[in-house]
Order: C-alpha cells, then sequence, then structure tokens
C-alpha cells in the first residue's frame, strides 16, 4: 500500500491526538521501601479504546492503576505517564481527576457522615469548573444524577445514605460506576471492578460501562478473569506477569489465557527480563 | 489525701476564705463546704486521678473576687439565644442571674424555670440542693458551695412535658482581672416528666477565667432528660465541671456534651443509676488545638439490673492540644443484664498532639454485656485518597473526613437550631485546621 506524504502526515497528527495515555518504561516502587513494583511498564490507550490488563495475583496491575491515578504510596522510579499529551507525574490525584482521569477502587472506601449526593455533587462541580463545563445548583444536580442512577439500576435511597457505608460489596462496585457515570471521565481505570459481582449484577455494570463508553473516552479493564470481557470486549487485551506487558494481543488472548492459564507466559517473563 | 496541714493553701482555699461573703440566706451549706475545703488539699499530679492533668494554670493565676475584677459589661447577648427557648431561657453572666435578658414562666403549668434565689422556698431546693453532689474530696466541688452566689432551677411536676427546650445560658465577660464564676444547677424532673435542656457556657472574650459550673440531676419515675452541654469558653479560660444525674426505675438521662473552647478543662460527668429499667447516655465530642487541654473523667455507676447505657465519647486533636479520657463503668453485684456500651475515639491531626486514654470496667455481676474500645489513629491515607481521586484537595478531603468523624456524636441533638449551631462549629474547626493539617 502506498501513501501519499501528506495522507500520511495527516495520519501521524491524528494519531498523536488520539492517544489519551501513554506509558514510557514506567517503573514505581512502594515509597520509602524499595521494593519495585511495575519494571518497565509500555502501554499506549486511543481515543475510544478498551484495553484490559490481565495477570496473575501480585503481577502489579492494580499497582499500574493506583500509579496513573496518582497514589501517593507509590513513587515512580522512572519513565513517565504522559496522559493527552503532557506528562502528569507533578500532579496530585485530585488534579489528574481535574483532568479527567478516574479510578474505580478494587476496595472502595466507606466515608460515613458524607452522603452520596453531597460527594458527587463536589466532585461534579470541582471537576466541572476545571474542565470548563457549567457547575450544577443542588436542584440542577438532582435531576442530572437521577438520570445516571437508572444506568446502574441503583435505587434513589441511595443518594442519601453515606458514601459506601454499610454497603455490600456489589453495591460498592455499583457505586463506583455510577461515579464514573456522573463524572465523564476522559481516561476510566477499572480495578477488578468485577471482583464481589454476582452474574445479575455483573451484567448491570457491564451494561453501564458499554453504555458510558464511547468515541472521546477510554477505558483500562483491570482483571484477573476473563469472566468479565465476555459482558465488555476489549479492543487490546495486555498480560502483565512480574511488573511487566509480557504479551499483548486482540481480545481472542483472553480465550487463551482462560484455557491455558498465566504459566506458559512465566517463562515469556522470566526470558525477557533477563534478555533485558 | 484531704489534709492540708502539710499542703500551701492553693488560690481557692485563700479566696474562698477572704473573699466577701455573697452566699444567699437561703442556703445552709456554706459552712459545710468551707470546713471541708479547709481539710482537703487542691489536688497534684501524683494523685491518680490527676496524673496526667496539670492544674498549675489554676495554682498559677492570680485570682480575684469578682467585684475586684473589673469586669465589662456583656454586649449582643442576644445572638447567643436559641430561637426554640423564647419562652424558656435563663441567663447568667459570670454566675450572675439575668432576669431581664431571661424568659421564664413562658412554659405553663407544672414546669418550674428559674433562679434558684427566687425559687428558695420551693421544697424540691431545700431537699435537694448540694445534696446530689457526690464528688470524692474534690476541692472544686466544695469551693463551688462556698461561693456560689444563685443558679438555675428547673423542675417539672409530675406528667409534665416542656413543650420547648430551656436553654440555660452562662455568659462569661471580658475582665481587667483574672475572676473565679460559680454557676449552679439544680434540675428536677419528677415521675414521668419530660424536658430537653441547652446548657450552654460561653466566654465573649479571650480573657482568663475560671469556671467551676455544678450541676445536679435528679431524674425520677419514668422521667426523660435530653442534655446538651456546650462549652465554648475564652481559649484562655480555664473550666472544671460536674455535672452528676440519677436515674430512678424506668427512667432516662441521656446528655451530650461538646468541648471546644477553654484553655484548660476538666469534665466530670457522672451518671447514677438508683433503679431497674433505666436508659442513660454520656456521649462526648471534644474539638481542641493550639495548646488546649481537654480531660473528661466520667462515671457510669450501675447498680441496679437492666441498664441500658451508652457512651460515644469522639476527640479530634490538632496542634499541640492534648486530650485524656477516662471513662468509669461500674457494674455493681446484683446489677444483673446490663447492656453498657462505652467507645472512645481519637483522631490526631498533627504530630505534636498528644493523646490518654483509658477506659475503666469494674464489674462486679456476672450476666451484663459490657463493650468498649479506645482508639487512636490519624486520617487513614486509602481515603484521603479516595477523595482525591474523586477530586478533592488534599485538604478538602481531610476536611471532609475530619468532618465525618465528628459529625456522629452530635447527630442525636434533637434541638434543630442547636444541632445546625453544632454542625457549624464542626465546620468551623475542621476548616480553620485545614491548612495546619496540609504542613503537618
Amino acid at each position: 500500500m502506498r501513501h501519499t506524504n501528506k495522507s500520511f502526515l495527516k495520519q501521524k497528527l491524528n494519531q498523536k491526538e488520539t492517544i489519551v495515555l501513554e506509558l514510557k518504561n514506567l517503573h514505581a516502587e512502594v515509597e520509602g521501601e524499595g521494593i519495585e513494583i511495575l519494571k518497565g511498564v509500555n502501554l499506549k490507550v486511543n481515543k475510544g479504546e478498551i484495553h484490559a490488563i490481565m495477570g496473575p495475583n501480585g503481577s502489579g496491575k492494580s499497582t499500574l492503576a493506583k500509579v496513573v491515578a496518582g497514589h501517593p504510596e507509590y513513587e515512580v522510579t522512572g519513565g513517565d505517564i504522559i496522559y493527552n499529551g503532557e506528562s502528569i507525574l507533578e500532579m496530585d490525584p485530585d488534579e489528574r481527576a481535574h483532568a479527567g482521569v478516574f479510578l474505580a477502587f478494587q476496595y472502595p472506601v466507606e466515608v460515613p457522615g458524607v452522603t452520596n449526593t453531597t460527594l458527587l455533587r463536589e466532585s461534579y462541580n470541582t471537576i466541572a469548573a476545571s474542565r470548563g463545563r457549567e457547575e450544577l445548583d443542588p436542584l440542577e444536580f438532582d435531576d442530572y444524577i437521577r438520570e445516571k442512577l437508572d444506568l446502574v439500576e441503583m435505587n434513589p435511597d441511595f443518594l442519601e445514605r453515606s458514601v459506601n457505608a454499610g454497603f455490600s460489596g456489589g453495591e460498592k462496585k455499583r457505586n463506583e460506576i455510577f461515579q464514573m457515570a456522573v463524572l465523564q471521565p476522559t481516561l476510566s481505570l477499572l480495578d477488578e471492578t468485577d471482583s464481589g459481582l454476582d452474574i445479575d449484577a455483573l451484567r448491570v455494570v457491564s451494561d453501564g460501562i458499554n453504555k458510558l463508553h464511547g468515541e472521546e473516552d477510554a477505558i483500562v479493564l483491570i482483571t484477573h478473569y476473563q469472566r468479565l470481557l465476555n459482558y465488555i470486549i476489549p479492543d487490546f487485551v495486555h498480560v502483565m506477569i512480574g511488573g511487566k506487558i509480557v504479551k499483548s494481543g486482540g481480545k481472542e488472548l483472553a480465550f487463551e489465557l482462560e484455557e491455558k492459564g498465566y504459566d506458559w507466559l512465566e517463562s515469556l517473563a522470566k526470558v525477557n527480563g533477563e534478555a533485558k | 489525701m484531704g489534709n492540708l496541714t502539710k499542703a500551701e493553701p492553693s488560690i481557692l482555699h485563700n479566696l474562698a476564705i477572704h473573699a466577701p461573703e455573697n452566699t444567699p440566706q437561703w442556703s445552709n451549706v456554706r459552712g459545710k463546704n468551707l470546713k471541708a475545703l479547709n481539710s482537703t488539699a487542691f489536688p497534684h499530679r501524683k494523685i491518680e486521678e490527676w496524673r496526667f492533668t496539670d492544674l498549675k494554670p489554676i495554682e498559677r493565676t492570680e485570682f480575684v473576687p469578682l467585684s475586684e475584677a473589673g469586669v465589662l459589661p456583656a454586649t449582643d447577648i442576644e445572638k447567643y439565644f436559641i430561637p426554640e427557648s423564647d419562652r424558656s431561657r435563663l441567663v447568667f453572666i459570670n454566675g450572675r442571674f439575668q432576669e431581664k435578658y431571661s424568659s421564664i414562666g413562658g412554659l405553663g403549668k407544672g414546669v418550674t424555670v428559674g433562679n434558684l434565689n427566687a425559687n428558695a422556698s420551693h421544697e424540691t431546693v431545700s431537699s435537694y440542693f448540694d445534696k446530689l453532689v457526690n464528688y470524692e474530696e474534690d476541692v472544686f466541688t466544695m469551693f463551688n458551695g462556698v461561693m456560689f452566689e444563685d443558679g438555675a432551677f428547673i423542675h417539672l411536676e409530675k406528667g409534665a412535658k416542656a413543650e420547648a427546650p430551656i436553654q440555660v445560658l452562662n455568659l462569661y465577660t471580658d475582665a481587667s482581672k483574672p475572676f473565679v464564676a460559680t454557676p449552679r444547677m439544680l434540675v428536677v424532673a419528677e415521675e414521668e416528666s419530660d424536658v430537653t435542656i441547652i446548657e450552654d457556657h460561653i466566654g465573649l472574650s479571650e480573657n482568663r477565667y475560671l469556671t467551676i459550673p455544678v450541676c445536679e440531676v435528679k431524674t425520677k419515675k419514668g422521667a426523660h432528660i435530653h442534655h446538651v452541654r456546650i462549652q465554648r469558653d475564652s481559649i484562655n479560660a480555664l473550666h472544671v465541671s460536674r455535672p452528676i444525674a440519677y436515674v430512678e426505675k424506668n427512667a432516662e438521662y441521656h446528655s451530650y456534651t461538646i468541648t471546644l473552647g477553654a484553655k484548660l478543662s476538666r469534665n466530670e460527668p457522672r451518671v447514677v443509676q438508683e433503679d431497674e429499667e433505666v436508659n442513660f447516655t454520656l456521649d462526648g465530642l471534644v474539638l481542641i488545638d493550639g495548646e488546649q487541654i481537654a480531660d473528661t473523667h466520667s462515671v457510669m455507676d450501675h447498680r441496679f439490673s437492666h441498664a441500658n447505657s451508652h457512651q460515644l465519647h469522639k476527640v479530634v486533636v490538632n496542634g499541640s492540644a492534648h486530650s485524656i479520657f477516662n471513662g468509669k463503668i461500674f457494674v455493681r453485684r446484683d446489677a444483673q443484664k446490663i447492656d453498657s456500651f462505652q467507645e472512645n475515639r481519637n483522631l490526631l491531626l498533627s504530630i505534636d498532639g498528644l493523646v490518654n486514654t483509658k477506659p475503666q470496667l469494674e464489674i462486679f455481676a456476672d450476666d451484663v454485656l459490657c463493650s468498649h474500645g479506645a482508639t487512636i489513629g490519624q486520617l487513614d491515607p486509602e481515603e484521603v485518597f479516595y477523595l482525591q481521586s474523586r477530586g478533592m484537595t488534599e485538604e478538602k478531603a481531610k476536611e471532609v473526613l475530619t468532618y465525618a468523624f465528628a459529625l456522629e456524636t452530635i447527630e442525636n441533638v434533637k434541638v434543630e437550631s442547636v444541632h445546625k449551631l453544632l454542625i457549624e462549629e464542626v465546620y468551623r474547626y475542621t476548616k480553620a485546621n485545614s491548612v495546619e493539617k496540609v504542613t503537618a
């Protein structure tokens, strides 16, 4: 196939505009402990794409999500995180949230005394202000979030309950996706969102995520099992072992992992590790 | 203990002996208390009960009698009035009753709201005044007994329900010299009566004074008392309070103490069970900063079977403030089927803050359920990160979490304007402290 110079240039330009997240040889360790968990992660995520990061327990996939969101427990010791064309390494977690990064927690935190509505209105308005969207007053906001409730089939009563306090594991996970719906992030990092969900809840949550996903945003799913990927079809699947991405492929890679487990890739991780 | 022969008389002893005698004619408790005071030594840190609390700020202050202190008039008093109590308010300035600001007699038949001096002939006053006080070897209650001039009197006849909360407003004014105030309060709720009391202590300036409020409460058969105590003394004030409540059969006494002010405060709430089937609460919220010292030594005395008691004591410490908690729970022999809950939770926001906590359960019955716990912690970094990841700044996240921590203890305050006021106080504290939290 031949390209004219002009169309090649245009394609390249477009490509640059569409990269949402780029991890460049990212190294990170637990702050103050010197234990390296991410050992050179490379990843490119474009607008409109869904990426799944899979791997055995302890491979560093949850850490990866937390590091991108800016968790203070981890220190980036090498490489870079480029979000929408700029390094976000120096940004606080709230600044990253303002820029459109969203992390759905594996273990959402309970905040007794603060209602869901209060938290969400506060969040929505701070993020809206920094992204040039219009802030909503309590009445407007009420209308706005009620629409979003339907998306994850949540009872409106839950809006006046304290954030995650006394919620079941499944409710907490739904709440994370509900927050994602309200905050409309550009990059969503969903950390083990499927764990703790029964099959009906998994369907509801997955449908919600699929409806939220569009041309302008990107999703990174962190998951241990292939199960979630039956509901949310990824464009790319990456396997993380020992703090690195050792294999990438299309959605069929997930099926292969389901069949063969991670063992056959462990050796690959070693070879790669030694080769470098 | 209790022998003055070796100890120097304290400033309180000297004041009691030399100050002009202003105790009212009707009361005959001065002599008794003066005698006791003269044979009781001022407490010090070698006594277990005072181990963590240094009383030097009291000992080293040259207090003068109120008449010599050069007190300034109180202005702008109305802003402290709660709207619910416009017909049931008692105002005291530096311990002296202010008839023109008070509103009495508005709650109708069966409810007496007034000052002790005007109600001296009431048989309840002669039956109970100074007779419910029960603090061992306590210089402060004795001093109050020698020096008091007047006090609040609240009485509910059998079956009477106070239709509005009663506000007892204690204001302390600015003065050129430090003075001592000795407020008194006597509350007697006869059988099946019901009342809500808001006791407020407010320092109008930043001057040093010592206030020693003594409060006696009798909750008779089936009566209900809801008692909110707010301490917003001057930042240099010293506050030593002695509220004691007795609870008879089927009665309920619920108290909520909010400690915000004073350089040094020592609060010793006590509840004594007098019969079976009672229910009582002794909750507390302490928000301190800077150099403040807030000490709570409480007693919940279960003397009969079938009692439900609840004590949630929450503390937030910032700066180099110091909180002390000693919660005694007694369950006497034969006091079976007691369900008692005690929890002291401390949130330390700064490196220099200090917390001493000592739950103290003394249980001599075998069929009881007593749960207790004490925790001291900082804000959970995972919780801070969670809120930050939702767009809140670190300061804001810490503010919200501190606010959430504190809020739980005031949820049971039923009077709307007071609940709102306390939320504002909590908010003001968390807000004022957010800057320091970031640098800490």
